[in-house]
């Protein structure tokens, strides 16, 4: 009985609040778990920019198994973060995502060896195994190893590729002779496991001109081409980058409600938050063509997309800001 | 009124196809002629199987009007996605009920004799068909996305197309984890057992870790073994071994105590020894729970190495491949695959029964 009644209250409660502020609902999806990469959302959530707009945001977070595409196809989200790559080639399949927003300039993955490994240079290499993460974001390193026109079947004179786990194991345990981190993230853990800068080699992808773009913000091109979805967009997104202002001026508090959202180790999230600044470079979420055309090109030169993508981004939403 | 004996999905099939007829043309590329086809087909079949008919014409009357309909409804579905109609669904469910009516016909009365020997596999076989069917026109007839869930013409296509991956995927997974862990799990597994019934301290100390370890999550025991082992195959059939072993161990321990006193006694009146008694009677006893074991180990193998796969692992087998194609959007190949891992699971466990009516033909449950 008491629990029926508090339920009954609950459920009052929440359509008063519902009646009471007419916000309009946006749900998020991320790409990946909690944490300072995604910073600005959570940041304009609990700073109240999105309130101020007049919207209802709910982040979902990510994780291994959580395809962003898939999520926004079902019906799960109305706008998702995800990588240029996993995101084209989903709108070949029949998910009419477009960009609406791209608030990372610059890729943060890279490619890191031992320095005192049998890979020094892009020339060695040739039969040796290297470690990737899939579910999307496999995407560059093929671009990348179709550029230097090797085999990924293995053998002597292609290289062995590993599905990583999302860690930096395989490393420490010799599994591979190279492995995929991202400068906010992994490259952080290699650094607490006891490697210091100099002992790794680095292949930076956006150093490289390799880089595909990656965070940015997707919505449905059927959801768009309503009026009034779009203007939710341009608040959502300008209230979002109101909260990346926030979050790369104050890393510290950014960190502290990445931690309240379910983030791990404080420490780890301050130093994201640092290296995710340097990719968002100034907070404005434009996208660069350049960058997109680069993206669209590689993945269209190692066959992953068959045919030049159209409307697959677009600044309307951008351009209102 | 002899003549004709009308039965209720003959009935609903003509109400179905007469609503269909409300919303003519079924899909945008079938014409108003074609869809008229399948209706007149429908009521054909659904007016003469009501008559007084002999088995044989009834089957074939039922038979050539449910599949003709089919066939009419799928190939009016080309370039027309997600465009059908509500009465291309009325006519689908008619001719869906005209083949219930041939499955109903084929069953006979269900008195013994009724039916031909045939109809054992006929009947399985039709509900498949039909499953498949629906499947095919609901997705594509109603438009569903691809990405939620592909109809199986595409899925066929990609097993036709991908011979090659899929070729590798088997060999990865089934020929080497799963094969490997099996045998070796089973068999150790096997082994501990007739020793710990020998040495009943062994069994005491085993059987409670067994229990233990068989409530292991298997997401939890992947990574480690892709730690100790590598992230090849070997780690993969590790995880097997682990997941194996237990069952066989307890299910072979309880089969040894199967025998009943006065056998046991039977075989100390002629003077056996221990391992004469195991050999002779107890295994042969044992031999129903050890084939329950294997049959169990047979899917449980399939699924550990398959999951094992979601973890550490080299870019083939059957478990990479379904979890990344998911984060590619390839839902078909995601399919394919899942398609191959029934049908060897199916094969796999099929050929141990088989092997255990040849050794345990002497079980009352065979008895004809």
């Amino acid at each position: 009985m008491k629990k029926t009644l508090g339920l009954t209250l609950a459920l009052t409660m929440t359509l008063m609040a519902g009646a009471a502020s007419a916000a309009d609902k946006v749900t998020l999806q991320l790409k990946w778990v909690a944490q300072a990469q995604f910073a600005g959302y959570f940041v304009a959530k609990e700073k109240g920019f999105y309130d101020e707009a007049g919207l209802d945001v709910e982040i979902k977070p990510g994780g291994p198994d959580i395809a962003p595409e898939q999520v926004i196809a079902g019906g799960g989200a109305d706008v998702i973060v995800d990588w240029m790559g996993g995101a084209l080639a989903a709108r070949e399949k029949g998910v009419g995502l477009v960009n609406i927003a791209q608030p990372y300039k610059k890729a943060g993955m890279q490619l890191v060896c031992p320095a005192d490994g049998p890979v020094q240079t892009e020339e060695d290499f040739k039969g040796h195994t290297l470690g990737v993460w899939f579910y999307g974001n496999e995407y560059p390193f093929f671009a990348w190893m179709n550029k230097l026109g090797l085999s990924t079947e293995g053998g002597e004179d292609g290289v062995t590729v590993l599905k990583q786990s999302f860690d930096v194991q395989p490393l420490i345990q010799k599994q591979a002779d190279c492995i995929s981190v991202m400068t906010y993230n992994e490259y952080w853990q290699l650094i607490d496991a006891g490697y210091k800068a100099e002992d790794l080699i680095v292949f930076n992808y956006s150093a490289m001109g390799n880089d595909l773009l990656e965070d940015g913000l997707y919505a449905m091109e059927d959801d768009l081409a309503d009026p009034a979805f779009a203007e939710k967009m341009v608040k959502f997104v300008e209230a979002s980058m109101k909260g990346w202002e926030y979050a790369i001026a104050n890393p510290e508090e950014a960190a502290g409600i990445v931690m309240d959202n379910g983030g791990q180790d404080e420490n780890h999230q301050v130093r994201m938050m640092g290296e995710v600044a340097k990719l968002i470079d100034t907070p404005d979420a434009k996208l660069i063509p350049e960058a997109y055309e680069r993206t669209a090109k590689a993945l269209l030169d190692q066959g992953i997309i068959t045919k030049e993508p159209e409307g697959a981004w677009t600044s309307d939403i951008t351009d209102k800001m | 009124m002899s003549v004709f004996r009308p039965n209720w999905q003959a009935l609903m099939s003509l109400l179905a196809s007469l609503y269909s007829l409300t919303a003519l043309p079924f899909t945008e590329s079938m014409s108003a002629a074609s869809s008229l086809t399948v209706v007149a087909i429908l009521l054909a079949g659904a007016l003469v199987s009501m008559l007084q008919l002999s088995f044989a014409v009834q089957t074939a009357v039922l038979t050539l009007s449910s599949f003709g309909a089919a066939a009419l409804l799928i190939a009016g579905l080309t370039d027309a996605f997600g465009t059908a109609t509500a009465g291309y669904f009325a006519a689908l469910i008619a001719a869906w009920l005209l083949g219930w009516r041939l499955v109903t016909v084929l069953s006979g009365d269900g008195s013994r004799g009724s039916e031909g020997r045939g109809s054992t596999l006929i009947v399985p076989a039709l509900f498949g068909i039909w499953v498949v069917i629906l499947w095919e026109c609901i997705v594509r007839g109603a438009g569903v996305p691809f990405v939620l869930l592909p109809p199986p013409s595409a899925i066929g296509l990609r097993i036709t197309t991908s011979t090659s991956i899929l070729a590798a995927d088997f060999k990865q997974t089934v020929l080497k984890a799963v094969l490997f862990g099996y045998v070796v799990g089973s068999l150790t597994g096997f082994l501990v057992a007739i020793l710990a019934d020998r040495f009943r301290f062994l069994a005491s100390g085993l059987l409670p870790i067994g229990n233990m370890v068989s409530a292991l999550p298997m997401i939890g025991i992947a990574p480690i073994m892709v730690i100790w082992f590598g992230f090849d195959w070997q780690s993969k059939a590790a995880v097997v071994i682990v997941m194996t072993f237990f069952p066989m161990l307890v299910n072979t321990l309880a089969g040894l105590t199967a025998t009943s006193e006065m056998e046991r006694d039977l075989m100390r009146t002629y003077g056996a020894t221990h391992w004469q008694v195991l050999l002779k009677l107890r295994l042969q006893a044992a031999m129903p729970f050890i084939f329950n074991a294997l049959k169990i180990n047979s899917t449980l193998a399939l699924i550990g190495a398959i999951v094992a796969e979601f973890f550490g692992t080299p870019i083939v087998g059957m478990g990479f491949r379904i979890s990344t194609e998911v984060g590619r959007m390839n839902l078909d190949m995601v399919w394919a695959e899942i398609a191959m891992a029934a049908i060897v699971g199916s094969l796999f466990y099929g050929a141990l029964a088989l092997l255990e009516r040849a050794v345990t033909f002497w079980h009352p449950s065979y008895r004809r």
